[in-house]
């Protein structure tokens, strides 16, 4: 009777999970097996491919300019629109957290951001940091500083597309406010009692309650960000100078407007491998810095 | 005694007035900062009403002189807001039904079921959260090419049915181990079958959380840009973002018509929130998003 039982529940659970498992296996495993395989090519998608051993990799790291300076755009953006955006959004939260009037009104109006498509976004600041009409450089201006390039300075152009990423954090603000409800309120109490202020409360419970969630936050959006593809693509076309040649951006080039399918993959390959790398390493030194409930 | 009591009560009121005086600061740093989010999308509505003229006069004025509605209909001249919005809805609706259907029940199996190499599963289908996505795009493309399927939406919307997404699945098997196990056990009781307790109790107490993964989904796909520009290349199948960047590309600083095509691009998906942010956050809160 128990075997029969628990024998149905197998088959009822990976009924129920084998879509899961599909995508896991058609979406993920085989594609990159696909991607190792067609690096090792200079396949174009039309003639047959031929094998051409490590020649792809020998030329991303001798030949492409292109690889290093996208590599490096690419982290320089993740880094600072991660570790912004999350600042940003941490002490949002918590602010939007206390008792203030109109809290509903006001909570809305900083996820709104997230809700206007990154298109619309992006085309929007864009008039901002137009050059000559742009709002920006008009306040700018009025306060005596020089007028600034944003999009079009080659050193301006990343932290422009930085300040447009963490306006639209919406959503590392919905995940931190819900991480906020569960820090059990009888600790905040305890350290009433024992004499303390609101920066005790903030510094001692709030900040170690939340160290999971914002190792959580800063995992994803770490991800996310080095996959940063809209501004390139909408905005910028990687320029100027390539100083905004995201690598995915650079992947998209390279595979579909040029195609060089091997070449994009071997490129894809060693960001996959660079990513993979900085997600151990996130994870190795969380131990560090990471407060469990009942550790 | 009366003297303690009298302290201690100052104290507290001290005590009060303090944390007034902090909430009254948060209170107005938080509205100032609203002012600044506020301000992009106010400067893109004053805008998209003004001539080329006035948005090219300096000093910039705050409001139009008049408001010119006529832009909105100059800039769907070659925006085709209409014809997009129908496009992208046809990959987003399919796309919701996928992932709350799919995710719910690898979710089921998660929180409910017992079974072989439960603990292997979960690691794999919670590990692959961490997969760059944009990595496997070229394989991923000859693939579906191999199959016929390039210029046409199944790309996009098949996707969406295999899994629906490690981070939803992760939060609905949250949300369901919170409901408590006798109501199915009470159903199965009555005879009921899986399929019956999946969507006969479970999906209804699930609504918060699936409003959530609903909206998710949504601005996930409606965000998109690198699928439809790899998958979709006639015009007439462009979803919205991807008729914008078009759009931007070929009319580069035309502001006063990019402005009111940004405008109508947001219009739905801001209503969409409207509607579902009283369960947003809740349904993010209750699922506790601790382990």
């Amino acid at each position: 009777m128990r075997i029969t039982k628990s024998h149905k529940d197998n088959i009822v659970a990976y009924l129920c999970l084998s879509p899961a498992i599909l995508g896991l296996l058609f979406l993920t495993i085989i594609p990159i097996i696909g991607v190792i395989g067609i690096s090792f090519t200079n396949w174009s998608g039309l003639a047959e491919p031929t094998f051409v051993r490590f020649d792809n990799y020998v030329n991303i790291f001798t030949e492409d300019f292109f690889f290093y300076k996208s590599a490096l755009v690419t982290v320089y953006f993740a880094f600072g629109a991660v570790i912004t955006s999350i600042i940003y959004a941490f002490f949002i939260s918590i602010m939007l957290n206390q008792r203030i009037p109109a809290r509903g009104i006001i909570r809305s109006i900083y996820f709104i951001p997230y809700i206007i498509p990154v298109v619309a976004t992006n085309v929007v600041w864009s008039w901002l940091y137009d050059c000559n009409f742009g709002a920006f450089n008009f306040v700018i201006n009025s306060l005596g500083f020089d007028k600034s390039l944003f999009l079009q300075g080659e050193k301006t152009v990343v932290p422009s597309l930085i300040l447009i990423a963490v306006w639209s954090t919406g959503n590392l603000i919905v995940i931190f406010l819900a991480g906020i409800q569960n820090v059990p309120r009888a600790y905040l109490e305890a350290v009433e009692i024992d004499g303390g202020n609101t920066w005790h409360k903030f510094r001692h419970v709030t900040v170690p309650m939340m160290t999971p969630i914002i190792f959580f936050n800063f995992l994803m959006s770490m991800i996310n960000n080095l996959q940063v593809f809209v501004p390139a693509q909408a905005l910028t076309k990687g320029g100027p100078n390539d100083s905004s040649l995201f690598l995915v951006y650079l992947i998209y080039r390279e595979g579909f407007m040029k195609n060089n399918f091997g070449y994009a993959c071997a490129i894809s390959l060693v960001f996959f491998v660079f990513i993979a790398a900085l997600t151990g390493f996130i994870f190795k030194t969380s131990d560090k810095w990471l407060f469990y409930e009942g550790k | 005694m009366e003297l303690k009591i009298e302290a201690a009560a100052k104290g507290i009121k001290y005590k009060k007035n303090k944390e007034d005086r902090i909430n009254i600061f948060i209170t107005v740093l938080v509205i100032l900062g609203a002012m600044l989010v506020l301000f992009p999308i106010f400067w893109m509505i004053r805008t998209s009403f003004m001539t080329n003229l006035e948005i090219n006069t300096y000093p910039p004025a705050l409001f139009p002189k008049k408001w010119l509605f006529s832009n909105y209909p100059e800039a769907m001249k070659t925006f085709k807001f209409l014809l997009y919005l129908k496009n992208t809805l046809s990959i987003v609706i399919p796309a919701i039904v996928g992932v709350i259907v799919t995710s719910c029940f690898a979710a089921y199996a998660f929180a409910r079921l017992d079974f072989k190499f439960k603990s292997f599963w979960f690691s794999l289908v919670i590990g692959s959260m961490l997969m760059p996505g944009a990595i496997t795009i070229i394989p991923i493309f000859i693939m579906w090419s191999k199959l016929g399927f390039t210029n046409s939406y199944v790309p996009l919307i098949v996707p969406a049915f295999l899994g629906g997404g490690a981070f939803n699945i992760f939060l609905i098997r949250q949300f369901m181990m919170t409901i408590p196990k006798e109501l199915d056990e009470a159903a199965t009781i009555d005879g009921a079958g899986h399929l019956q307790i999946i969507f006969g109790i479970l999906l209804p107490l699930l609504k918060p959380v699936l409003i959530s993964v609903g909206l998710f989904t949504f601005i996930l796909y409606w965000n998109d840009l690198l699928g439809p520009v790899i998958y979709v290349n006639d015009q007439d199948k462009q979803t919205i973002s991807q008729g914008l960047a078009t759009f931007k590309g070929g009319f580069g600083t035309n502001w006063k018509s990019l402005m009111a095509a940004s405008c109508l691009a947001s219009v739905p998906a801001v209503i969409l929130y409207l509607f579902g942010q009283k369960y947003f956050i809740e349904g993010i809160v209750l699922t506790g998003l601790k382990s």
